[in-house]
């Protein structure tokens, strides 16, 4: 239903995008400025995960399609098929190979353009995710990764956001180092890890005139979850989801806190021998103090905990931070619509 | 003096020198009957052969042949035997260490020196000699130089009076002379037949001169002068005086050897006797029965015709002990010996105190009759040890002047001298304590389920007679130290036992408008038995009060807590675990008062909880409960572990600490009146801060048990008694008292728990209350936000409590800010304020708490790195750093970035 509204508005406007427009500031310099998505796409993964998804598992799949100058059109998408123990041994490049040949064949887009996540309560910034789409994007440079929120979409407005990696972060992913110095060199903070690419929803005339014939047929009354008041059960999951990050991330900078106070005892320690060697130094002869970079290699440093963690942490609390907030804004905005219409009434 | 003695002894030595089986028959040698002393007797006697006889004997034999070789000038065969000689005398060394260098052999060295000498200046002979004989002389006058080094004295003496052995070297001579087969013995008879006649007078004198000693001095005293005595008569003499002398030693080792051809032959031990007997009623000769050739091995209890004294008795029994302990001594025999001796000692009438003795010693050896310390005793040696400990006790309250004491020293005890006070050596009390170790053993190692058991059980009340007669025995003669002993068992076997009679006397006393009648019957009944509470009292005041030892007093406080627990006295019990400050140092004791001081909470938590108070009885069980080792705490039984954890010889130990098992705790009430009482404190407490971040669990086993119950696939109805508990705090949780109570309170956990408890009636009343006040709290807890307001009287009906408790229980929750509502007089409402938070407003409100904590941990990241990269004043801010607080160094933060 939802996506039907918004198949429609892109059909009315041409491209009009989705949500999020805005924020794709920072994808400047990638190589891909708007990700265009048939409807097939978006109805296909939206089923995909009503008969699989349930609760907080994820569903993936991959997206198939082509590149046009700036523009990565999806065309297509097929699921992977969900694991289970007793298949273990399932090869699931060899079930991807298959399927694209077997989609070539019937003519279909056969090109691997990224792939498609669901997500719980939009929980996706993850390592695993990190990881799986710096691969995908180290081989195609184009890929990205679509995001879809089931539970925002039940509520009335269709949720999918399309991903990709800044070219700082590919950097620091193919260094593979994230140790904090490497981080702070890159420049890298939770804001420009990933830049969102903004998405239109195009689909054939034909479908949208469909969509038009359809839309006179069908009642109002059934997009009443829109206007749906109950918010504290979503607000709550939320508010735990985010509380449990925060707490990732106290003990992460605790963490952190410990390897900065062994830096700095190592390095007093250091210092003080220095100091002394120096002041003895200085006193005998009156020569300038020695060169200070040979003592670092008698003492081992302790080992710096990744940071990569915590950015992704801080990235995930932003992520929480920004749903909370687009959730109570609206939210509040139908307690006033509420307000003023049970006034009105009376 | 007849020939035929001498050749019947004669025949016997030799018999016993060809082996070792030989039971000499001579106890209780002539020197202990000094006025019948007479020269048969002496030479029918006359048989005992030892070692020293033996070593002697060979030593004579060498030196016969070494003279015989003289004799033929065979030097090398002189060398042969000299060098045999010099190792047998090293073996007969612990003789002759006892009793000197005996004489022949002085004389063979001296004449063996004389005729080298002779040999060495005779060169004419010398060069007639062959070459060994030139060789063997040279050496053996070199070697016997040497040795002669030694005895140059004794030598010396002897050669100035050589004469006083003539007559012998004669009969010697007229011994080597005859065939060179003839035994030592035919000698020692010999020799035996000379010296009896000058024996005499001197043994004479000596009898009438150590008559008034006490016998066994005289016997010592007289071996003794006669060994100093006759030191200078000559060799041949010697071996047969050394042989006499030594009987009283042969005789002790004789009644060894007896002993051990006893064990070997049990089965003729009935016959033998009854020839003891016979023995002991008078008769001279030993009767052959049935012409078995046993004489010479049938050991017996004392010489036939002996008058039996209490020396002699003291001597036997001390043979008999000196076995005691040794490797291949039979213990039943030895006990059956014992016993005998009583019996020998109490037909003689020699007197309580040497039964006394004895029968000290029968207890010591029933004891030891097990040499593993973990075996326990035989039922029928059990029931032996019993009577006998029974019997001496009886001898000793019909003998109250005789002193029995472990300090007696084994010199000073008088057992047979009427005039002075009798004292006797030994120690009821330790047997007695032994003996409650033994009762313990038993039932530890009895099965508890089993008939036998019970039969076990019974004895219980003999072992708590005797130990009561015990202590009216030391209550009247014993040191305080003792007294507190004995008062100790008195109190471990009173403790555990609950007062019935005490009880029942208690609920028909509230009464008193019964007949006077009864009443006095009452009192007499009460005199008659005391009270085990006054009991206890008595008990272990005198013990706190007279104590030296720690354990003691440990052990009777904890006895006296668990008795006052027992019966419900909780405060009394209370305050004296309390006063006692046994919880901190309860760790540094060992393991069985540990063990007693775990019984002591259990039982002093089941207390708290039957008296309603739920708190003390949590905390008291707390530790014994979350552990979940209650089982190996209470020492009734092992828990199963890898064998990595406790080797074979641990597990013994811990076994050995088990209680037996009538003194169990029955695990399954500790463990539902644990439950119940976490339920009663928890399900409240869970309702009251289901928001809170920082709720702690008040029980943690108590959670498990939920954990457990939620994860169950299947809920059924509750079969087990967690399975109640949980179910009822589940209908706890929702208010619902009346399911709550039917859970915990029916009939299968009357059966499995609450009939257990003496007033069992009372307890059901306390939970249904418990149930019903708790479950109103948690009600208030969960539902107190959907209301605006309740009236009390509702709520007095739906929990079934009356108004005022109802008021009270709201008003309390007012004032501890756990309800926040007011009441209302007028209208007996509870008016609700709603200040507590919504579920939404609670995860804020959690929310912002850690993301304070995650801003203040974010900050120390900061410092770190200003003190890291903070340019030329790092040291001393770091310096700084270290000592502050966590407060400080913010503010110091602050303050250096006002530097900046």
């Amino acid at each position: 239903m939802a996506s039907r509204k918004e198949g429609s508005g892109a059909a009315g406007g041409g491209f009009g995008s989705a949500k999020g427009k805005g924020k794709a500031a920072a994808a400047g310099d990638s190589a891909v400025k708007q990700v265009q998505i048939d409807g097939l796409v978006v109805l296909k993964i939206i089923k995909h995960y009503q008969e699989e998804g349930q609760g907080n598992e994820v569903v993936q799949g991959v997206l198939l399609g082509l590149v046009v100058d700036d523009r990565l059109e999806i065309t297509n998408c097929f699921p992977f098929p969900q694991h289970t123990e007793d298949d273990a041994d399932f090869d699931e490049v060899q079930y991807q190979m298959e399927m694209m040949r077997s989609l070539r064949h019937v003519n279909i887009d056969h090109l691997h353009v990224g792939w498609y996540q669901s997500t719980y309560y939009g929980s996706f910034v993850t390592r695993a995710l990190l990881d799986s789409q710096f691969s995908y994007q180290h081989a195609i440079e184009e890929s990205v990764v679509l995001i879809y929120d089931p539970i925002k979409t039940a509520q009335g407005s269709l949720s999918l956001k399309a991903y990709r990696l800044t070219p700082k972060l590919m950097e620091v992913c193919k260094e593979k180092d994230f140790s904090p110095e490497a981080l702070k060199k890159a420049n890298i903070a939770y804001e420009n890890m990933f830049e969102e690419v903004p998405i239109v929803i195009k689909n054939s005339y034909l479908i949208n005139v469909m969509l038009w014939e359809l839309e006179k047929k069908s009642a109002v009354a059934d997009r009443h979850e829109l206007l749906s008041l109950a918010s504290s059960n979503h607000l709550g999951k939320s508010l735990q989801l985010l509380m449990d990050r925060v707490d990732e991330m106290s003990q992460d900078i605790v963490k952190y806190n410990t390897y900065l106070r062994n830096v700095s005892k190592q390095q007093q320690q250091k210092h003080q021998q220095r100091r002394q060697q120096e002041n003895i130094q200085r006193q005998s002869r009156g020569e300038p103090p020695l060169p200070e970079e040979d003592i670092n290699k008698l003492f081992k440093p302790p080992q710096p905990p990744p940071r990569m963690e915590s950015l992704l942490i801080a990235g995930q609390i932003n992520t929480y931070c920004q749903n909370i907030k687009e959730f109570n804004a609206q939210n509040l905005g139908k307690l006033f619509m509420a307000q003023a219409l049970q006034d009105y009434n009376n | 003096m007849s020939r035929f003695f001498t050749t019947g002894s004669d025949s016997e030595s030799e018999s016993s020198a060809s082996g070792d089986e030989t039971a000499p028959k001579a106890a209780g040698g002539p020197y202990s009957k000094p006025l019948l002393l007479s020269e048969d007797e002496e030479d029918t006697k006359r048989v005992v052969r030892s070692a020293r006889d033996k070593r002697y004997e060979e030593l004579t034999n060498l030196i016969r042949s070494i003279r015989n070789a003289m004799k033929i000038r065979d030097v090398s065969r002189c060398l042969e035997e000299f060098e045999l000689l010099g190792r047998a005398w090293a073996k007969a060394k612990g003789v002759v260490d006892r009793e000197g260098v005996p004489r022949f052999y002085l004389r063979i060295l001296a004449d063996l020196e004389d005729y080298l000498n002779e040999l060495w200046e005779d060169k004419e002979g010398k060069k007639k000699m062959n070459k060994n004989n030139a060789k063997a002389l040279s050496s053996l006058r070199q070697k016997l130089r040497k040795y002669n080094r030694d005895y140059e004295g004794q030598i010396a003496a002897y050669r100035q009076n050589p004469e006083q052995s003539d007559e012998d070297e004669e009969k010697s001579r007229r011994d080597s002379e005859g065939s060179g087969s003839s035994s030592g013995a035919e000698d020692d008879a010999g020799n035996f037949l000379k010296r009896r006649e000058r024996d005499e007078p001197r043994s004479r004198y000596k009898e009438s001169e150590s008559e008034p000693e006490s016998e066994s001095d005289e016997d010592w005293g007289d071996s003794a002068s006669e060994s100093d005595s006759e030191s200078d008569e000559d060799d041949g003499k010697f071996t047969s005086l050394a042989s006499k002398f030594l009987k009283k030693d042969e005789e002790r080792r004789g009644a060894e050897r007896r002993r051990e051809e006893k064990a070997k032959k049990k089965l003729e031990r009935k016959s033998r006797r009854e020839e003891e007997e016979e023995e002991e009623e008078g008769g001279e000769w030993e009767k052959v029965k049935g012409g078995v050739p046993l004489i010479k091995e049938k050991p017996k209890m004392f010489a036939k015709g002996t008058e039996i004294t209490v020396g002699l008795v003291m001597k036997k029994l001390n043979e008999i002990l000196q076995a005691r302990g040794k490797k291949g001594t039979d213990r039943a025999a030895q006990i059956e010996l014992l016993q005998h001796l009583v019996a020998v000692a109490h037909e003689h009438q020699l007197g309580v105190p040497l039964e006394l003795k004895i029968k000290f010693n029968i207890v010591a050896s029933l004891y030891d009759y097990n040499p593993n310390l973990a075996a326990y005793m035989k039922a029928e040696l059990w029931q032996r040890c019993l009577g006998c400990i029974e019997e001496l006790l009886e001898l000793l309250f019909a003998h109250p002047e005789i002193f029995v004491g472990e300090n007696v020293l084994e010199e000073s005890e008088n057992l047979s001298n009427p005039e002075q006070p009798f004292r006797v050596r030994g120690c009821v009390l330790t047997l007695v304590e032994r003996m409650d170790e033994e009762f313990t053993k038993i039932m530890q190692n009895t099965d508890p389920h089993s008939q036998e058991y019970v039969e076990h059980l019974k004895d219980e009340a003999r072992v708590c007679g005797i130990i009561g007669r015990l202590q009216r025995y030391l209550q009247a003669k014993g040191s305080p130290e003792e007294l507190c002993r004995v008062y100790l068992l008195r109190v471990l076997h009173t403790y555990y036992k609950f007062d019935y009679a005490a009880a029942r006397r208690r609920q028909v006393r509230p009464r008193p408008q019964e007949k006077e009648d009864e009443e006095k019957e009452k009192q007499e009944e009460e005199e008659e038995e005391e009270d085990s509470e006054a009991l206890m009292e008595r008990l272990c005041r005198f013990v706190y009060a007279k104590d030296r030892t720690d354990r003691i007093r440990t052990c009777a406080i904890l006895c006296h807590i668990y008795h006052h627990a027992l019966h419900s006295r909780w405060y009394r019990a209370r305050d004296l675990m309390l006063m006692s400050h046994l919880q901190d140092n309860i760790q540094h004791a060992d393991p069985p008062v540990q063990i007693l001081y775990n019984r002591t909470m259990v039982q002093l938590g089941i207390c708290a909880f039957r008296q309603g108070l739920i708190k003390d009885a949590h905390n008291a069980l707390l530790d014994i409960q979350s552990s979940g080792r209650a089982k190996e705490l209470l020492g009734q039984g092992l828990l199963l572990r890898s064998l990595q954890e406790r080797n074979a010889e641990q597990e013994k130990v811990e076994k050995r600490r088990q209680v037996p098992f009538h003194m169990h705790v029955n695990l399954e009430l500790l463990e539902c009146v644990y439950l119940v009482a976490a339920m009663l404190l928890e399900i409240p407490y869970m309702a009251a801060h289901e928001f809170d971040a920082r709720r702690r669990m008040i029980s943690k086993q108590f959670h498990h048990q939920l954990r457990v119950g939620e994860r169950q696939p299947l809920l059924g109805p509750p079969e087990s008694m967690r399975e109640h508990v949980v179910a009822a705090s589940k209908a706890m949780k929702t208010g619902d008292w009346r399911r709550c109570h039917r859970f915990v309170v029916n009939e299968k956990m009357n059966g499995k728990v609450w009939d257990l408890f003496p007033e069992a009636d009372q307890v059901r009343a306390m939970l249904v209350r418990k149930i019903q006040e708790e479950s109103l709290r948690t009600y208030l807890f969960t539902y107190s936000s959907v209301y605006d307001s309740i009236s009390m009287e509702t709520l007095a009906a739906m929990f079934e409590l009356d108004l005022p408790t109802v008021h009270g229980i709201i008003s309390k929750m007012i004032i501890n800010e756990e309800l926040m509502a007011s009441l209302d007089q007028p209208t007996a409402t509870v008016m609700m304020h709603r200040t507590e938070p919504t579920a939404t407003q609670n995860l804020a409100l959690q929310l912002a708490e850690k993301l304070g904590n995650l801003v203040e941990n974010n900050e120390r990241v900061l410092d770190q790195r200003q003190g890291a990269y903070g340019g030329y004043f790092r040291d001393q801010k770091d310096g700084g750093y270290r000592k502050g607080d966590g407060y400080l160094r913010r503010g110091g933060f602050r303050q250096e970035r006002g530097n900046y």
